[in-house]
């Protein structure tokens, strides 16, 4: 089990966003989070990657306790994540985004390895490679955000909400990156409100309603459940 | 003509991008060529030369200041433009807000004051220390000073988001001005600190090198100090440190999740604005040879704030540039008003009004801020990456998609 966490709550304030929730993901899989606006899957990206501290419970990663490390050191372990609304350095140009998702990084041929490698995946950032990250079109946004994530060389990526206002044409064309991506080797936990395209490309999914999870099963079942069908696809 | 070629002729007639374009050889020898003239600046037989005449009538309209001494103006726009150069490494890079900013220079002015003065109390009532030490000396202690004052201000502030810092660096600031005012046991409130070392140094003729008289060799001074910095300044800028700086000035979180360990860099970009802060106070310190507390009142922290954003947060240029202007234009204007009469004060019914530049100094200024802010919020001499940055963040206050 790459990661596996276990009955964490957490507040902001005094408001409670998550409920004691478990859930885990093995190593190959692609994992999917869905549920509705605010049912609270960015908080848990968060408590994976750091950005927020839990109130109990555990985090493991590689069967070790992450739950107290400091965000910028989960990243050197091995934890990657493409924040919530993309996220990407503005002012720096699409090399210097790339560049500093591998800010942790010293091994600089690899490190121009790995941004080939990205170009390749994302042919548009090699079109733009002396933009600035702020000037660029929402897909392309999102598309340097999953790509400077992976420049960190992560075990573990995090991509929460990566079809976020994209065209329907882009938001094929992410998840179908997302499936390479996953395929070359990493493990890949997404949190989607297209539930219809998360579902098909998961191996395993959970649904979160407000802080808890209500329901778990493999990709192809939870897109047959009719429960998730009426909730989350729209669906009769 | 297609957009292409236009934007290239546009690119074209942007200076910055003029110089850049010229072979490496020239922009070399036009660096060497304007920092001698930096140099020459305040010779009295050099910058009497300055000025243009007024097309109608025979007036001359000087460049440099009439009112007061060239070199003294050029030494308070020295230690100005250090103020700003440490200022622009905690709210240029860092992108954090500190409205204390003067607090580091009284740290570093009081500690050389203390430690050099026959009068320190120091000396006379704690015998601390048996004699004064030479300014030199001090210099060292009173940056190490103002940088632990940073550290220690920034540690508990830095771990929170949000305008904690602000308001702690405000506070700290006017701590020192209030305890420096009004108690007796160290700093002497206003009646102050007299008899500070001056930097050492003796002409051939036996008369000290940075005397009373001639500001010029204090400006020197400062000058070189100034070309120091900016080359440790800049060789951080492009180093992991200032692409950490960038990062967590653009995004804070964006930053963590790419392993920036962002306290640690807000502190470093504290730390050494603090120092630089303080060298600038124990520069200022040396020529001022009598410190005390109405020297750090709130409006210079404001004006050095004014001058970092005026001239571009986040440029080496722009600091230099802001630290310039708030200083010398109102100077300037002075010498300027005298050509066409205007008057240092005015009455109406019966109230004297002071209306010399130097007072309008912060009208001018607010004005001006309001006219760049709207017009070209980047700054006068901006850093590339913040035009970005700011339709950026107009973005997340009113989205538009
Ligand atoms: N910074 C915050 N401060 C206070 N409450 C927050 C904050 N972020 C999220 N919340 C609340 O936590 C809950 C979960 O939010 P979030 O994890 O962003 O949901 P989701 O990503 O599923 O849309 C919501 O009720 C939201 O209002
Ligand atoms: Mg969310």
């Amino acid at each position: 089990m790459l990661l596996e966490i276990e009955d964490i709550t957490l507040h902001y304030g005094r408001i409670q966003a998550l409920h004691g929730i478990s859930l885990h993901v093995n190593e190959g899989e692609i994992v999917a989070l869905i549920g509705a606006n605010g049912a609270g899957k960015s908080t848990i990206m968060r408590a994976i990657s750091g950005l927020r501290a839990v109130s109990r419970g555990a985090i493991r990663f590689n069967g070790e306790d992450i739950s107290k490390v400091r965000a910028d050191l989960r990243v050197a372990r091995g934890i990657c994540q493409a924040p919530e609304g993309r996220g990407v350095f503005p002012g720096m140009t699409v090399q210097e985004n790339l560049e500093m998702g591998a800010y942790i990084r010293r091994d600089s041929a690899a490190i121009a390895q790995d941004m080939e490698r990205v170009f390749g995946l994302f042919p548009r950032l090699l079109e733009r490679r002396k933009q600035a990250g702020g000037t660029l079109s929402g897909g392309e946004q999102q598309m340097l955000a999953v790509g400077r994530a992976l420049m960190a060389r992560p075990k573990l990526l995090l991509l929460d909400e990566p079809s976020m206002g994209l065209a329907p044409m882009i938001i094929q064309q992410i998840f179908t990156i997302i499936t390479e991506i996953n395929q070359q080797g990493t493990t890949v936990l997404l949190v989607e409100q297209n539930a219809q395209q998360a579902l098909s490309r998961a191996h395993r999914a959970y649904v979160l309603e407000t802080g808890n999870i209500v329901k778990e099963g493999t990709g192809a079942e939870l897109l047959h459940d009719p429960a998730v069908k009426a909730a989350y696809l729209g669906v009769a | 003509m297609t957009t292409d070629t236009i934007k290239k002729q546009r690119r074209g007639l942007h200076l910055g991008n003029r110089f850049r374009a010229l072979p490496k050889s020239a922009r070399i020898a036009a660096l060497i060529a304007f920092v001698v003239l930096l140099y020459v600046l305040p010779v009295k037989g050099f910058y009497e030369n300055l000025g243009l005449p007024i097309p109608a009538g025979d007036g001359y309209l000087p460049l440099y200041t009439t009112r007061s001494d060239m070199a003294n103006v050029l030494f308070q726009c020295g230690y100005y433009i250090l103020l700003a150069l440490g200022l622009n490494v905690v709210l240029g890079y860092a992108g954090l807000l500190d409205l204390g900013f003067f607090g580091f220079f009284a740290v570093g002015a009081y500690t050389v004051a203390l430690l050099t003065s026959p009068d320190s109390k120091l000396i006379t009532e704690y015998n601390w220390l048996e004699s004064p030490w030479p300014w030199l000396v001090t210099v060292p202690i009173a940056v190490a000073l103002a940088m632990l004052s940073g550290v220690l201000l920034g540690w508990p502030t830095l771990r929170l988001r949000g305008d904690y810092l602000a308001i702690v660096t405000l506070g700290f600031a006017e701590i020192i001005r209030i305890v420096a005012k009004n108690q007796d046991w160290i700093l002497n409130g206003d009646r102050g600190i007299p008899s500070v070392a001056h930097p050492p140094g003796t002409w051939s003729d036996g008369s000290p090198i940075f005397g009373i008289i001639d500001w010029s060799p204090y400006y020197w001074l400062v000058l070189t100090v100034i070309i120091l910095v900016i080359f440790l300044i800049r060789n951080l800028a492009n180093s992991r440190v200032g692409r950490a700086w960038v990062a967590i000035r653009e995004d804070e979180d964006a930053a963590e999740l790419m392993g920036v360990s962002t306290f640690k860099f807000k502190l470093w970009a504290f730390a050494i604005g603090a120092a630089i802060g303080g060298l600038s106070g124990s520069l200022w310190a040396g020529q001022a040879n009598f410190v005390n507390s109405a020297t750090f009142s709130l409006e210079n922290s404001i004006l050095v704030l004014a001058a970092v954003v005026l001239g571009g947060a986040g440029s080496i240029g722009g600091a230099i540039l802001g630290g310039f202007l708030v200083i010398y234009v109102p100077e300037w204007l002075r010498s300027v008003g005298d050509v066409f009469g205007w008057p240092d004060s005015v009455e109406v019914f019966g109230v004297h009004i002071d209306v010399s530049p130097t007072s309008l100094r912060f009208v001018i200024f607010g004005a001006l801020l309001i006219v760049v802010m709207i017009y070209r919020p980047q700054g006068l001499w901006p850093n590339r990456r913040r035009a970005a940055e700011l339709k950026d963040r107009q973005k997340e206050v009113a989205p538009v998609e």
